[in-house]
């Protein structure tokens, strides 16, 4: 390119400017910046209805220690994240480890079908739950337990945690079920065939075999779906929208509500804050544990 | 490795009886778990073509009536309900622009850091590596407070935005993944062969990353056509919602009215993702693992 | 076509020196070959020549143009990878016609062109096929086509033989070197091989940890290795290397290795005493130049008769002697068996003796 400079480092100067510029623009605007806003919001008593705001320096924060509910929100978010996760992975393996002993037609068939709700709208997938747990006698359990309970059961009313749970189980167990089955075909057949030759059964195979090897697939899929989980709530949102009476109500639609239906922004900002430090926190753990900065290659070709 | 060797390999080493029996053990297991999932899309399926569905998927009386919203108005009593095909507009737009928006910038940037020698791109790399795996959802009150001082609130441009910035960490590592699987050799030869860099990139290595491109610009739209929180909080003129939110709607306030009609503007809603969903099932598979190189 | 040179050239990656000032010249039209154990600088040196690595230091010329700081793309070289990098996306065709049609060549010129090469490579017949439908050798072939169709100043190849069976690595040795002479075109090729390089190059320069060993013809290269570095990685079975002592005594030279001594002539000696810088050498004879005799003689190694490689042609014997073994040479035939007790004569006018302070040959 001598058309722009001849000066190499002048020119990768230039061509960082051209083809990094752009998503650095972005990710300054909206991911940068939102962390300091959300900083600055969280020491404000901002809100949508006021026309004036003043620093109230660290008043929220108090405030979510005080609140009658950050309680129970945030036992909520540890039972939701904790019992989602043990479904995901617990579903996830033993859905990869069975479709791994099919051939893989079948196997691909089974993968595609537990993609559908991750690939469907999220909308239609709440909708198509919100019928599934219908109160009333046309819900579809309801319908097919009629012969044993007599009358409907309100399920999103008596069991809206579990419920929520196995919806979002749902999704995360297709995440886990993709990762689960590269890594058992990463495996190499050697390793079965030897243990085969060696007589051991394929339950013994599973379990000393497979699930060693497991290992770090399987930390891999808990550290990536615990921030997932702690952050997302866009099922809860459609499902139960948090209730009844706070149920289901998870820090991250928490942190939502206070902001865009109470329309406190300030203190809807220090609950998002809290959360994004625990995401921070949890990212450098996870660079670290996972050696993300060995992925970072050198060029192999300086001319540019 | 040979089809047949492993096929061998897999085959648990049962007696004949004993392998038939495991065999129906082991579809049935995982047929059994995956069972509300076919019941469940089936019924959306059903629903939306007939009055009544019984236990789930048995349907009863044909009607074309759900799927009326795609050629006239739909009234409830008072309400009527808005024309189907301005907000499928709006969707089609937000989805088009994340993918535009997103994908071009994201093909730049995995460009530049899986092949250019530029200045700071360690820092670059570590900071998408950290924001990929960050929930940017966290920031999502900031971002609304920030549109709204650029007085951006209110527009389909806010979620065009906010969905694109908040997705190019991820689309940047995919593609850059895609371009890092080409050999350096390939491009080296371009070089020599008589291509300048800009050449080399649009002759021989764009053509080789097509299609993990095409996997991202799919993946792109469906996030813009799927989403809905973003348009639920940055929109509040019901003439720029999009099929999301007009759904949603439809939950809150038709759900036992009119269950046909819902479910066939679901399914119509959903169509464009089950539609990509099938061309590119192995391309899903795959995706997701990118980022784990290192595990 | 051109001239090459090489001058001071370096490439440091961080702390690691992988090219270390090195300095050769190639005549227009030669065949060069650079050789060397994997990481010696080989292929990053060929990198630098092509544009794709920027040096350090130093400079390289095109005759008499710098081109150090030309974008690879114009300094009209050839070249043929290790891995082909055949662009897969494209037929043989598109793949050979590439650079030509980056010249902007007319056309009916970049058909002729192609097609001629083609024939020439013999590969006419397949380039209506994608790379990934073609055997290895028939890859490799379309390489070299890309890479000559342009008619390219300099021909660089990296290992472009490493791929394919050993038949036909042997045959294409003979096709390339052939071809090369034809076509007059400077060469520069990279290889670990050192039968490649002995059979194909003019010169040969030996590289080792990023420096330059020594650059030579092939026989010079065998006959007088400058080091022990060259002495120990040109020959197979590789050149014996036993640590000794050199010194005077009333009757004349003696290299003492402490189970044998063997005594110098005169004239050798002279050269030995007066280049050494102590006393510790290293001694070497290449196993061709080591006689299996049946009884002492005068200058003449004891030992035992180890173990036997018979090579068809050839015969090695492996004669432990003390600690150390010998390799020798002879014609298969001989009654020899394990066990045997054996003297090796050495046929002192092909002797090297190294300095073992600086590694340098000093005869």
């Amino acid at each position: 390119m001598g058309l722009i400079s001849n000066n190499p480092s002048v020119r990768s100067y230039i061509y960082m400017i051209i083809f990094l510029g752009p998503a650095l623009f972005l990710i300054l605007f909206f991911w940068i910046l939102p962390v300091f806003s959300t900083i600055f919001l969280s020491f404000t008593n901002m809100g949508m209805r006021k026309p004036n705001w003043e620093w109230v320096y660290l008043k929220n924060y108090m405030f979510v220690g005080a609140h009658p509910f950050s309680q129970k929100v945030a036992i909520n978010t540890l039972v939701y994240v904790g019992a989602t996760l043990a479904f995901n992975v617990l579903i996830g393996l033993l859905l990869a480890i069975l479709t791994f002993y099919m051939d893989d037609r079948t196997s691909l068939v089974y993968r595609a079908l537990w993609l559908l709700p991750r690939a469907s709208p999220p909308v239609v997938y709440g909708l198509l739950w919100l019928w599934v747990l219908d109160s009333s006698e046309y819900g579809l359990l309801n319908q097919l337990l009629a012969p044993i309970y007599g009358k409907p059961v309100p399920w999103l009313v008596n069991y809206a945690m579990p419920g929520i749970i196995v919806i979002n189980g749902f999704i995360g167990a297709s995440f886990s079920l993709i990762v689960f089955s590269s890594a058992l075909k990463a495996i190499p057949p050697d390793y079965l065939m030897a243990a085969r030759v060696d007589g051991a059964s394929e339950l013994r195979i599973v379990k000393d075999v497979i699930l060693p090897l497991m290992k770090w697939p399987i930390m891999f899929v808990t550290a990536w779906q615990t921030l997932s989980l702690l952050a997302s709530y866009e099922y809860i949102l459609i499902v139960t929208d948090g209730g009844p009476f706070f149920e289901t109500e998870v820090w991250s639609l928490f942190a939502y509500h206070q902001a865009f239906q109470h329309l406190e922004l300030g203190f809807g900002a220090a609950l998002a804050m809290i959360l994004v430090i625990i995401a921070l926190i949890a990212v450098l753990i996870q660079m670290k544990l996972f050696r993300f900065r060995e992925m970072i290659t050198p060029v192999k070709i300086e001319h540019t | 490795m040979g089809r047949s060797q492993e096929i061998y390999i897999r085959a648990p080493r049962f007696g004949n009886i004993n392998r038939i029996l495991g065999k129906a053990v082991l579809y049935g297991v995982v047929t059994a778990m995956t069972l509300p999932i076919i019941i469940m899309y089936l019924w959306l399926f059903m629903q939306s073509v007939s009055e009544k569905v019984l236990i789930g998927f048995i349907p009863s009386g044909f009607t074309a009536d759900g799927w009326r919203f795609l050629w006239g108005p739909v009234k409830f009593g008072e309400v009527l309900l808005p024309p189907i095909w301005p907000i499928t507009l709006n969707s089609l737009i937000i989805a088009l622009g994340v993918t535009g928006i997103e994908v071009s910038i994201a093909l730049m940037a995995g460009y530049a850091l899986s092949r250019l020698r530029v200045p700071f791109r360690d820092s670059f790399l570590i900071l998408i590596i950290i924001l990929h795996a960050f929930p940017g959802i966290t920031l999502l009150i900031a971002i609304f407070y920030l549109l709204n001082v650029m007085g951006l609130i209110n527009t389909l441009l806010s979620v065009i935005i906010a969905k694109a910035a908040l997705e190019i960490p991820m689309a940047t590592w995919l593609i850059k993944g895609f371009f890092d699987a080409v050999p350096w050799d390939v491009e080296a030869s371009a070089l020599v062969d008589g291509c300048s860099r800009l050449q080399a990139w649009y002759k021989v290595i764009l053509p080789l990353v097509k299609p993990g491109v095409a996997a991202v610009a799919i993946f792109a739209f469906l996030a813009g056509w799927n989403e809905f929180i973003y348009a639920l909080t940055f929109i509040f003129d019901p003439n720029l919602y999009p099929l999301s939110i007009h759904i949603i709607g439809l939950i809150g306030e038709f759900r036992y009215v009119d269950y046909t009609l819902l479910a066939a503007t679901a399914l119509f809603y959903s169509i464009p993702p089950l539609v990509f969903f099938v061309i590119t099932q192995k391309a899903f598979m795959k995706v997701p693992l990118v980022g784990m190189k290192g595990a | 076509m051109v001239r090459v040179k090489l001058d001071g050239l370096s490439k440091y990656f961080g702390e690691v020196k992988a090219v270390d000032n090195l300095n050769l010249s190639i005549k227009d039209g030669e065949f060069v070959a650079f050789l060397g154990p994997s990481g010696c600088g080989k292929t990053t040196t060929l990198l630098m020549i092509a544009g794709i690595y920027r040096p350090t230091k130093g400079r390289i010329y095109f005759d008499d143009m710098d081109i150090t700081n030309i974008a690879p793309k114009d300094r009209n070289v050839g070249m043929v990878f290790q891995s082909y990098a055949l662009y897969p996306h494209m037929k043989v065709y598109d793949n050979i016609a590439f650079p030509l049609k980056l010249k902007k060549l007319p056309k009916n010129e970049i058909d002729r062109k192609v097609k001629q090469v083609a024939k020439l490579m013999q590969i006419d017949h397949l380039l209506d096929r994608y790379p990934r439908q073609l055997s290895g050798g028939q890859q490799q072939r379309v390489a070299l086509a890309r890479a000559l169709v342009k008619d390219a100043y300099v021909l660089l190849m990296d290992e472009p033989l490493s791929n394919l069976d050993a038949k036909l690595r042997i045959l294409m040795r003979a096709e390339l070197k052939k071809l090369q002479k034809e076509l007059e075109v400077t060469t520069i090729y990279v290889t670990h091989d050192q039968v490649e390089a002995m059979s194909m190059a003019d010169r040969i320069a030996v590289m080792n940890e990023g420096r330059l060993q020594q650059y030579s013809t092939p026989d010079e290269l065998y006959d007088k290795p400058a080091n022990i570095f060259v002495a120990g990685f040109i020959g197979s079975p590789p050149m014996n290397l036993i640590d000794a002592t050199f010194r005077e005594d009333s009757g004349g030279y003696l290299v003492d290795a402490g189970s044998f001594k063997l005594r110098l002539e005169p004239g050798m000696g002279e050269v030995v005493k007066n280049n050494l810088t102590g006393q510790e050498i290293i001694f070497g004879a290449r196993p061709e130049n080591m006689e299996i005799v049946e009884a002492a003689e005068d200058n003449t190694i004891e030992g035992t008769v180890y173990v036997l490689e018979p090579l068809g042609r050839d015969l090695i014997v492996n004669v432990k002697v003390n600690d150390y073994m010998i390799k020798a040479l002879t014609k298969p035939g001989v009654n020899l068996n394990p066990g045997d007790k054996v003297w090796l004569k050495v046929d002192l006018d092909k002797i090297h003796i190294f300095d073992k302070k600086t590694g340098k040959a000093v005869i």
